[in-house]
């Protein structure tokens, strides 16, 4: 009888089971609704002429940035869009954020992907665990740190510029020179984020049947076929699926990155500064805010529609591969 | 690959790799390959040690090197002794990685319980409310004022950790984690001896999921203890930093100060007289020293906590 009930409870779901389910959801959904949600209303400020005035004694909310926002401030339609495409430089950030994310995404998965076969086929089992752990470690550290590093490297007298007078060279102005911060950018990137996406490969690697290779070696495939004919498409779906996930943030960048590395040194703006970098300056210079928000909305209303996009596409080819 | 052991059975039942290992070149060249990128993550961390140990007039006159004529720690005893402020950030960065961390496990681990159990009528919708987040973001500008001028978080420490706390990406780990470790049948036998919601999920599920939920401490806290950006965000009075900020802006400054010496001679003097360099290479040690040495220990969560969010739910 009392097994029955509880079977029953099981299946249907009672009022009493739904109520403690909702209050376990409680603490999750309030940190939501403070830092997800409740900025989302926010984002008419891209098409508003922004401006705290006092709030009125009788109007409900006795906050100055809602009652702003929301009944003070004058719709201005594109005109924040407008001024943002005439922003000088716009297109420099435009293309330093897309075209670094479409680099990284090439460089950071070939890399990924070699250690990733590398680490499986190390005969030292112990010494690829190990190799594995080092190169995992930068993912742990912050931006800030690897800031200084590159710091210790490359400033009037870094590591660098020692070991060009020691070699009989003329030393340089590397935190004046932008020629070479794309490659420096790319290889920090790289250098911080290729541990974690090997691992990723890694694990979808260590799930094949070995079987397979070994018949494939039986057959004549030498180690070099067997990773292209076999390795390769069986990492494609992982492949791809993190593909999606970056296209997603092609308008984003990692900001820690292209804030910190630079040091805020001007004639490396042209080729650091990247849309998130222009906000958060635009913003904390504060002179317009319609611009930050502008850039901000944009960024949003992309990378959402990106997503959304790139997962139909892939689901289209194949379901198993998409995100959702 | 080689024929003889294919003709040993047994040796190929003990060890299957070895019947079609790389050749002895190929395995002696991703060695050195191997060698080589962890010489890149390892001089960092060894350039900033020994600098930070180097007597400062050395690194003022040689520059950053390798090795050092000199060992001094110095620059760590200035740190503690006068550095106030670098005590202040690293308080504030301890006690927020401290309480978010506990946040954060308390808050995924019980939003992550329902969405894992079939019987919740409104699984489907929570599931969606937490999904959505990480598909749309409102961005920077609406968070900052949000912050500011709603939640009044900024120039205190709550802003270095709540905005931090919750993350939707773990909530799907975590329901991973409970489908596939916490056995239906566990749950179920609990319910029909009379148990509550509640109770089984502390005395039943809670102890059976602790290795996800060390994984979502870890990342968590690793996520507060390396937030910059937020802190900058903000916080503008210096009491309420924390060490990411405060060593930011120090070498900032550095750099800047760095370059007017170099154009202007009488400055070099001025720079000399603080130990500058070496101090601010120490702050980046002890910033980074806790996490490099807890890295070797928690290793295995942070790969575990990766894979399991490579599982699509």
């Amino acid at each position: 009888m009392a097994k029955q009930k509880a079977l029953n409870i099981r299946q249907r779901g009672s009022l009493r089971t739904d109520l403690a389910y909702l209050s376990m959801l409680l603490p999750g959904l309030a940190f939501m609704f403070c830092f997800n949600y409740l900025p989302m209303p926010a984002i008419i400020m891209a098409f508003k002429r922004y401006g705290l005035a006092p709030v009125p004694k009788d109007f409900p909310i006795q906050n100055r940035f809602i009652y702003s926002l929301f009944v003070e401030n004058p719709w201005v339609g594109l005109q924040n869009f407008q001024f943002l495409i005439r922003t000088p430089s716009m297109g420099d950030y435009v293309r330093n954020t897309v075209g670094y994310n479409l680099i990284f995404m090439v460089v950071g998965t070939v890399v990924a992907v070699a250690i990733a076969i590398g680490v499986n086929e190390l005969r030292n089992r112990l010494a690829a665990k190990f190799y594995h752990t080092v190169i995992f470690l930068p993912y742990f550290l912050s931006w800030i740190i690897a800031s200084y590093v590159v710091y210790a490297f490359l400033s009037t007298n870094g590591i660098m510029n020692n070991l060009l007078v020691n070699f009989g060279g003329a030393t340089i102005d590397w935190y004046r020179t932008p020629r070479y911060w794309p490659f420096i950018l790319i290889f920090a990137n790289v250098w911080k984020h290729s541990g974690y996406s090997s691992i990723l490969y890694l694990s979808t690697l260590t799930g094949f049947d070995q079987e397979v290779y070994e018949s494939a070696a039986i057959d004549g495939a030498t180690k070099w076929q067997q990773i292209r004919y076999i390795t390769i498409p069986l990492l494609l779906p992982m492949i791809v699926l993190l593909q999606i996930l970056a296209v997603g943030r092609i308008f984003g960048s990692e900001f820690d990155m292209f804030y910190s590395l630079p040091n805020g040194s001007g004639p490396l703006a042209k080729v650091t500064t990247t849309i998130d970098v222009f906000v958060y300056n635009a913003l904390r210079t504060g002179a317009q805010l319609g611009l930050p928000s502008a850039a901000s909305f944009f960024q949003a209303l992309v990378g959402f529609i990106l997503v959304l996009t790139t997962n139909f596409i892939v689901r289209r080819f194949d379901a198993d591969m998409a995100l959702f | 690959m080689s024929t003889t052991s294919l003709a040993q059975p047994v040796k190929k039942a003990k060890k299957p790799k070895e019947l079609n290992a790389v050749s002895p070149a190929a395995n002696v060249i991703m060695h050195a390959v191997f060698i080589l990128l962890c010489l890149t993550v390892l001089i960092p961390l060894w350039v900033i040690i020994v600098a930070s140990l180097t007597p400062e007039m050395e690194l003022i006159e040689d520059g950053y090197k390798l090795y050092a004529k000199s060992l001094t720690p110095e620059a760590y005893g200035f740190l503690f002794r006068e550095g106030s402020i670098i005590f202040t950030a690293y308080k504030n960065t301890i006690i927020a990685t401290l309480v978010g961390m506990a946040l954060s496990v308390v808050s995924i681990s019980l939003y992550a319980y329902p969405l894992s159990r079939k019987e919740f009528r409104f699984r489907r919708f929570f599931t969606f409310v937490s999904f959505f987040t990480m598909l749309f973001n409102a961005g920077v500008v609406p968070f900052y004022f949000v912050s500011r001028q709603i939640l009044k978080i900024d120039n205190s420490i709550f802003a270095l950790f709540l905005p931090l706390s919750f993350s939707a990406y773990w909530v799907i780990v975590m329901r991973t984690f409970y489908t596939s470790n916490v056995p239906d049948g566990v749950i179920e036998s609990a319910r029909i001896d009379g148990a509550s919601e509640w109770r089984t999920f502390i005395q039943i599920v809670l102890p059976l999921a602790k290795p996800g939920l060390a994984t979502v401490a870890l990342f968590s806290a690793i996520s507060i203890w390396n937030n910059f950006f937020n802190c900058m965000l903000l916080v503008d009075t210096a009491e309420h930093y924390n060490l990411q900020y405060m060593i930011y802006s120090t070498l900032s400054n550095a750099r800047f100060l760095s370059e007017m010496a170099t154009q202007v001679s009488s400055l070099g003097e001025t720079i000399a007289r603080l130990p500058t360099n070496a101090f601010r290479m120490a702050m980046a040690g002890v910033t980074m020293g806790p996490i490099i040495l807890a890295y070797p220990f928690f290793q295995k969560y942070f790969v575990k906590g990766i894979t399991l969010g490579a599982i699509k739910g």
